[in-house]
């Protein structure tokens, strides 16, 4: 017995001290961060607003110290990288005076209705040049399309007024004809990062599908077009989907420039579906419910839903609207200019029992009308419009959404995101393809975007981030770009895939550190 | 031999954060000893074992104790290269206790301890701080009991317990900016205990014990959010002066099955070994129900329940321990111990940071005549650990120090 005792005691005692492993492997205060095969002494960031650190409906300046691109090269900066200036604007509010389409930034404000909500500023200073102070490593430009960056006197204060020039690239271009790519190109970058494409379809998402002009304080829509095989930009107007094949050829050319001064390594990302952000996702379709509606359901389906339906289902559309019901959620009514035009005939058909006047402006009121479905998108913009009453419209057929429909700028309807859609992915096939072609790292923002946008969202410490409004904090005050937050979400995506392809060691960062949405 | 066990008495320290937050330090002599349970020397055993007061000697004994627990926990995280470490207050958990044999065959006693607690401290600003920055959880055990004699080998004892607890949690609520306080002082639960011990020899003493699982109840505790501007707080359904909201929760203090043997070697000689086994499944979840506060933006169903995945599984300890008595007077002692974390790496949690520990304990027990004075000391090696948490999105990997001492007294007078 004691024997046995003993040995077990001495067996336990060898147990002991051989299998304590009570320290870490590596301890992370000794890791020698590493710039790999890539060289970051000059990164140089390429993009659009997304790349410029424009937030909250502005570019600002404490938004741009969390620009993804300033993000990465401060960890580049663990790894040999070097300075990296951005074109920060003179305050913190953004906007330029005397530049209309500029407001300042949006803030959170509790509202009248005791309820918060994004409110915009009035812009903090007028259109300021700093080319002095360049060259810029930032050089991201908000509201650039794939062919801007490519496109001479993009940034001349001259071209402005025709729409030529952009003013954020105004700010720091190094001349009035040069290009974004050839102020880049005189850089010689080491490495650099390129996502760019997004406004070649969000312009047009935005806007619901169509292009405006505003002629003596009236403004009128026309249908925007989705440009197929023809890749010349002069010939498109602002909102308008580009051709894929501009969008690949465009940045083919920047990678082309780029490795003409010697810059071969570098980092390119994809374009996330936009329908995935809370500028689409945030109001329902559906948002009428029997209690908002209260005794006006019964009324509604009397005099106007009732017999719409009777006069439509004799064209044989009769799907367009069913009558409002007093127990679920109804859709809003839309204007959707994919349906075939039936004002003629609703003209017609209500001329005997409204008379020719009133009946015409039925017809021309609900010609392409139909009811909102799951699929449609309505626009965050419009969200303050449904209920209000419509300029111009005859009462009691002007309120939006309920007797008079959200007109085509107001939503992205389930065609118009369908084309969308389609142009995204021939974009990510082109970019993709690049990016293996000439042997950069890739980003599939995409696909971040997707999981940002599913139930779970991204989670960082105990934190959880979604693509919802507001709360999900990811996503800023214009319901498009990101808070600092999300921003360093997307750096880290970008931080891995260079260390991938490079074999690199830059660390990523803690996301929560950053600012994300302000209260009030 | 003695210098050794001299010199592990002094290593003074530690920690107890092995297995979830239950602290196993409920007696000295037993601490030295691998905190084994099989010791009816004194009232000390009453915790361990209702049915060990009637193997106590004497008619009536009476201990007291309290150690003092460090312990120092180690987050990285690979990706960020960020390296945190805890500041723990030392623990302070203490026990008394006192049994009484009125009558040949029946003792009855009291026991006092702190058998769960821990407080936890991390920066304030540390990368983890949404889930803690400081949690203080502590409880309070009452159990009276009664032990009978059912034959002079065997006794069956059972105890009722009283616990009072005390949770104090501060977190950063990232996404407004701020912070929030969940505090209640008054949580209590009740629950029992019993179990058989055994001497089938002079030579062997068994004990077999159940602690039954205790639900803590929070009924009226106070939320404090903390917010940069106060005009968020009616939007929230708190207080707008104070930010406060009322929650309630509840929190499982679990089972513990517990089998242990000790045998006299030689009359100065003895060896201790135990199993205990865990019931920390039933810490699947901790849920706080808050009054008006909608602050679960993940459950749309009713944003004020806030639910917590914890899954927790059962764990189990194996202790080995044995003392040796130089003279009537003087023993020395040494032990050592496998404590299992409650749950995987996929389920770590900063806020009761659990490893698969190692223990060595030691001590030394002194007797004059009815008085003993006794003195131990534990030195854990926690492994260190990965940390995959993807539901917090909380990845690393952790490691921890600890050590505890303690100094108990015991009197037994007849």
């Amino acid at each position: 017995m004691k024997k046995i005792i003993i040995s077990t005691l001495a067996v336990s005692a060898l147990l002991f001290t051989t299998s304590c492993e009570t320290d870490f492997d590596t301890d992370v205060k000794d890791v020698q961060v590493t710039k790999g095969d890539a060289d970051f002494s000059k990164y140089i960031s390429l993009g659009n607003s997304l790349t410029s650190g424009y937030r909250d409906g502005a570019l600002y300046s404490s938004g741009q110290s969390e620009s993804y691109p300033s993000i990465i090269a401060a960890q580049m900066q663990l790894a040999g990288g070097g300075a990296f200036k951005q074109p920060l604007m003179p305050n913190d509010v953004g906007g330029f005076i005397g530049l209309p389409g500029f407001p300042g930034k949006l803030t959170l404000q509790v509202t009248a209705s005791g309820s918060l909500g994004p409110v915009a500023s009035s812009p903090a200073a007028a259109l300021d040049n700093v080319t002095a102070g360049g060259p810029y490593q930032n050089m991201g430009v908000p509201g650039a399309k794939s062919f801007h960056l490519v496109a001479p006197g993009y940034g001349s204060a001259a071209n402005l007024a025709i729409g030529a020039a952009n003013p954020y690239f105004v700010r720091f271009a190094t001349s009035a004809t040069t290009s974004v790519l050839q102020d880049a190109m005189a850089q010689k970058p080491t490495f650099f990062s390129l996502w760019i494409g997004n406004n070649d379809v969000l312009s047009y998402a935005t806007n619901g599908g169509t292009n405006s002009q505003t002629v003596g304080g009236v403004t009128t829509y026309t249908v925007a077009t989705v440009q197929t095989n023809n890749v010349n930009p002069t010939t498109y107007k602002s909102n308008d989907i580009s051709d894929p094949n501009l969008v690949a050829g465009s940045i083919k050319a920047v990678l082309d420039g780029l490795k003409s001064v010697g810059t071969t390594k570098g980092v390119i990302g994809n374009i996330p579906y936009v329908t995935s952000i809370p500028f689409f996702t945030t109001v329902p379709y559906n948002p009428l419910t029997p209690t908002t509606l209260g005794a006006n359901l019964a009324t509604l389906n009397a005099s106007l839903y009732g017999p719409l339906k009777q006069a439509l289902t004799a064209f044989g559309a009769g799907d367009r609207i069913n009558l409002l019901s007093s127990t679920s959620a109804n859709p809003v009514l839309i204007k959707d200019v994919a349906l075939t035009d039936l004002s003629a005939q609703l003209t017609a058909a209500l001329t005997p029992s409204l008379g020719p006047l009133t009946a015409a402006a039925f017809g021309q009121i609900f010609g392409q009308a139909r009811q909102a479905k799951s699929d449609d998108y309505i626009l965050l913009t419009s969200s303050s419009l449904i209920g209000t009453p419509a300029p111009g419209a005859p009462a009691p057929v002007n309120v939006y959404g309920i007797s008079y429909p959200l007109q085509n700028q107001h939503v992205l309807t389930k065609t118009e995101a369908s084309y969308v859609k389609t142009a995204v992915d021939a974009y990510n096939t082109s970019i993709k393809s690049l990016a293996d072609s000439y042997g950069l790292a890739f980003v599939d923002g995409n696909a971040k975007m997707v999981e940002l946008n599913g139930n779970s969202g991204i989670s960082f410490d105990g934190v959880k981030y979604t693509a919802k409004f507001v709360t999900g904090g990811a996503f800023s005050l214009d319901g498009v770009h990101l808070t600092g937050r999300g921003y360093a979400v997307i750096a880290n995506e970008f931080i891995k895939s260079i260390n991938m392809k490079y074999k690199s060691t830059l660390p990523q960062v803690d996301p929560n550190k950053y600012s994300g949405i302000k209260f009030p | 031999m003695k210098k050794i066990l001299v010199s592990t008495a002094l290593l003074a320290g530690v920690l107890s954060y092995a297995g979830g937050f239950r602290v196993s330090l409920q007696g000295v002599k037993q601490l030295a000893m691998a905190h084994t349970s099989a010791h009816a020397e004194d009232a000390s055993v009453a915790f361990f074992n209702p049915a060990g007061m009637s193997f106590i000697p004497s008619k009536l004994s009476i201990v007291a104790g309290g150690f003092g627990a460090s312990n120092k926990v180690t987050f990285q995280n690979l990706n960020t290269l960020q390296s945190t470490e805890t500041d723990n207050p030392l623990g302070t958990p203490l026990y008394a206790a006192v049994a009484y044999r009125p009558i040949e065959n029946l003792s009855v006693g009291f026991s006092f301890t702190t058998p769960f607690g821990s407080t936890i401290q991390w920066p304030s600003d540390w990368e983890g701080r949404e889930m803690v920055q400081k949690l203080e959880l502590k409880s309070f055990y009452f159990q009276p009991m009664v032990s009978v004699k059912l034959a002079p080998w065997v006794s069956f004892g059972a105890s009722y317990i009283y616990a009072k607890g005390k949770v104090d949690w501060d977190k950063a609520v990232t996404q407004f900016g701020g912070e929030l306080n969940i505090k209640d002082e008054k949580a209590s639960g009740s629950g029992y205990g019993f179990g058989f011990y055994f001497r089938p020899d002079p030579k062997l003493d068994i004990s077999i014990a159940y602690r039954s699982p205790i639900d803590m109840k929070a009924k009226n505790g106070t939320a404090t959010f903390k917010f940069p501007s106060a005009s968020v707080y009616p939007l929230l359904g708190l207080d707008p002066s104070t930010g406060q909201d009322k929650f309630t929760a509840t929190l499982p203090l679990v089972e513990e099955y517990t089998v242990g043997l000790t045998y006299k070697v030689t009359p100065k000689w003895l060896v201790s070994a135990d199993f205990n086994y865990h019931g920390w499944e039933r810490y699947s979840k901790l849920t706080l129900d808050f009054a008006t506060a909608p602050v679960a933006t993940g459950n749309p169903a009713d944003p004020t329940v806030l639910v917590s995945p914890k899954n927790f599984r059962n764990s189990k300890t194996f202790r080995l321990g044995t003392q040796y008595a130089f003279t009537d007077m003087i023993f020395g002692r040494l032990g050592a111990y496998y404590d299992e974390s409650p749950y995987t790496d996929d389920h770590f949690i900063p806020e009761t940071p659990s490893f698969n520990t190692y223990v060595i304990t030691g001590g030394l027990g002194f007797k004059l005549k009815q008085f003993g004075v006794d003195i131990a000391g534990g030195y854990a090696l926690p492994q260190a650990r990965d940390v995959r948490n993807t539901t917090l999105g909380f990845n690393g990997q952790a490691k921890a120090k600890a050590f505890y001492f303690g100094l108990g007294l015991s009197y037994n007078p007849f």
